[in-house]
């Protein structure tokens, strides 16, 4: 018995190094010199510790202002998908409709294809709205995600119908319901629903590639391309400062959202 | 000023869900200030009744009339009509004041009104001490309070109630009880109560509708519901011990039981055919000697003593099983028992339709 516990643990230690190690390597990287960086490159801690990349950075590339693209762009697409997708999914779980249940299956069908099916026609239909190279471009087809619906959908069944019914018996309009009742009891998945969007946003790369051409409207994943290709990727530490620049928000954010969920669960208040 | 209670009609109601009747065409009449209770087994549609008076659930046809005015054509300024769930539904986000709040707020009554009324509502209730609780924080009973104390804040002239006590402690529910009954005192709302536990209803109803099937079997007060049921139906769903039932004859003024005569009354004038015989338990005249020579001779089956009286389950030669209550405690297991039975304490029911025919009078 005591063995296979210890089995499992030499496992979950392996696991947890193969997800922090690259980490590491990426921060202690970062801080070190152009020299160093190939000699010493697995050396977890640096031998001429040096922020110089960082401030080389800051000189070579609008570091605030890559954030900031990022960051709106992450935040706008992540309000869209909640609200489209809390409005949708409310929709769907209060009103009775013909072909309720085929216009749900559409949506989720949705999620099915692949990006690379819609990318082209999104860029045509981008273009023609004379959204290149504009962050509202990137976000626009990112506004509404069936993803988000479904996780919606099945966290408002749950609430009990009584508690609408006792909504609706004391006149309270389906707008206040909305809003006073359902988005607070929702508010645990929404919380961890919106840090998953806001992440992948802010790592999206391909389809911002297509919209974004010109550097003042970069974000940080397409900025960080411009270190690791043939154009001048030569400088390894200095894309590493730049990896270690980007990953501050993400992780913050999960770290936030993990404390969050935990305690959710348990004061959901409905059971 | 609002007025203080309102009548309830529905005419000729029926509703369907996809193909199943749940209600059939029913007519119910609550009088101003009433407590009528919906009472019958689960799924006889007393819910779905109370649903359609609260307008949650439509009406496939007939008219729902709250003080004579459809409720359709009713604009609900939120006063009308209050409802307690057995479940409470008490908003989870809101602590019991912003339970009790909410629906004033979204109505705009003025602050002070409304602190004043909640204020008085929490006091009555026992609750004060509790307003800054989340739901999730009380008990069952509290939580049943609370969603009494919200529909209470409204003033409403309706007051529904669906099985509000079902879900809490037996101990606490003769307290819970009691306090509605006080409050309807007070507040003289017409109030439509819905459940399944008779004794509730028979204690807090003015009348009482029992149902079965969708269909109004018998509505009357609680006295009337017991001593002079409608039907079979009303007659084994009200009262614990359940009713004795037996299949009797009738000739020349003779009840006849398994070939002997158990009630013999001359003025009788009824038609010789078969019968269903009701006897309350507690109306079976138990004697350890024979009485007369229409008591039935019984063995004791089964002794259950529950303090306040003693339960016995008798049987006959024929293996004809029947209840019978009694309050002193000097009988044993396997020993003979004399039972007589009295025409004014028994019910005699129409072998076809299950219909009381009241020993030939009608009432």
């Amino acid at each position: 018995m005591l063995k296979k516990i210890n089995l499992w643990h030499v496992l979950l230690i392996m696991l947890v190094l193969g997800a922090v190690v690259p980490i590491l390597f990426m921060i202690s990287n970062s801080f070190k010199t152009l020299r160093d960086s190939y000699t010493t490159m697995l050396n977890l801690i640096p031998i001429h510790p040096t922020v110089n990349n960082y401030l080389l950075l800051n000189k070579q590339i609008n570091l605030l202002g890559l954030t900031w693209n990022t960051f709106f762009m992450a935040t706008i697409v992540t309000i869209g998908k909640l609200l489209t997708g809390l409005l949708t999914a409310y929709a769907f779980r209060s009103y009775q409709f013909k072909g309720k249940i085929i216009i749900y299956l559409l949506f989720v069908a949705t999620i099915f294809v692949p990006f690379t099916i819609v990318m082209i026609p999104n860029y045509l239909v981008i273009s023609k709205l004379g959204l290149l190279n504009n962050i509202l471009g990137v976000a626009l087809p990112q506004l509404c995600d069936a993803t988000g619906i479904m996780i919606f959908l099945k966290t408002m069944e749950k609430i009990p119908n009584t508690l609408i019914d006792a909504a609706k018996i004391d006149d309270i309009p389906n707008r206040k319901i909305f809003f006073n009742i359902v988005i607070p009891i929702l508010k645990p998945s929404i919380v961890s629903v919106g840090a998953i969007f806001f992440i992948n946003s802010w790592n999206e790369y391909v389809w911002p590639t297509l919209i974004l051409k010109d550097k003042a409207s970069f974000t940080l994943p397409l900025a960080l391309q411009n270190y690791i290709s043939s154009e001048g990727g030569t400088n390894f530490p200095l894309a590493m400062a730049l990896s270690t620049i980007m990953v501050i928000l993400p992780l913050i954010i999960y770290l936030i959202f993990q404390k969050y969920i935990l305690n959710s669960i348990s004061n959901s208040g409905l059971k | 000023m609002n007025k203080k209670n309102a009548t309830i009609e529905l005419k000729n109601v029926s509703k369907q869900f996809k193909k199943n009747t749940i209600i059939d065409g029913m007519d119910l009449s609550v009088k101003a200030g009433e407590f009528l209770v919906l009472l019958g087994p689960s799924g006889c549609g007393k819910s779905t009744t109370l649903r359609m008076i609260a307008g949650l659930e439509g009406v496939t046809s007939g008219q729902v009339m709250i003080d004579h005015r459809d409720l359709k054509e009713l604009k609900n300024d939120g006063h009308t009509i209050a409802m307690v769930f057995q479940d409470y539904a008490l908003y989870p986000n809101m602590t019991v004041y912003q339970n009790l709040e909410y629906a004033l707020k979204v109505h705009k009554v003025a602050k002070e009104e409304r602190q004043n009324r909640i204020k008085n509502v929490l006091e009555t209730l026992n609750l004060t001490k509790y307003k800054d609780r989340l739901p999730s924080q009380l008990s069952g009973g509290q939580k049943q309070r609370v969603a009494v104390g919200r529909g209470m804040v409204k003033k409403s002239e309706i007051f529904l109630l669906d099985e509000p006590l079902s879900n809490i402690d037996v101990q606490l529910r003769e307290k819970a009880r009691d306090e509605l009954q006080n409050l309807h005192a007070t507040n003289q709302q017409t109030i439509v109560y819905v459940t399944h536990d008779q004794l509730e209803a028979m204690a807090l109803g003015d009348r009482i509708a029992v149902m079965d099937q969708g269909i109004i079997q018998m509505i009357d007060t609680p006295e009337n519901i017991y001593n002079n049921p409608a039907n079979l139906f009303v007659a084994k769903f009200i009262g614990t011990p359940q009713i004795n039932i037996v299949e009797v004859d009738y000739k020349d003024g003779n009840i006849i039981l398994n070939g002997q005569p158990v009630i013999t009354d001359s003025a009788l004038k009824l038609k010789e055919q078969k019968y269903h015989l009701g006897i309350r338990p507690e109306n079976m005249l138990c004697s350890e000697v024979r009485q007369s020579n229409q008591d039935l001779e019984l063995t004791i089956e089964k002794i259950i003593d529950y303090g306040r009286f003693v339960q016995l389950s008798l049987v006959d030669n024929n293996g004809l099983t029947l209840k019978a209550i009694v309050n002193t405690f000097e009988f044993k297991i396997d020993e003979k028992i004399f039972v007589g039975l009295k025409r004014a304490t028994s019910l005699l029911f129409n072998y076809e339709t299950d219909k009381n025919i009241y020993w030939g009078n009608k009432l």
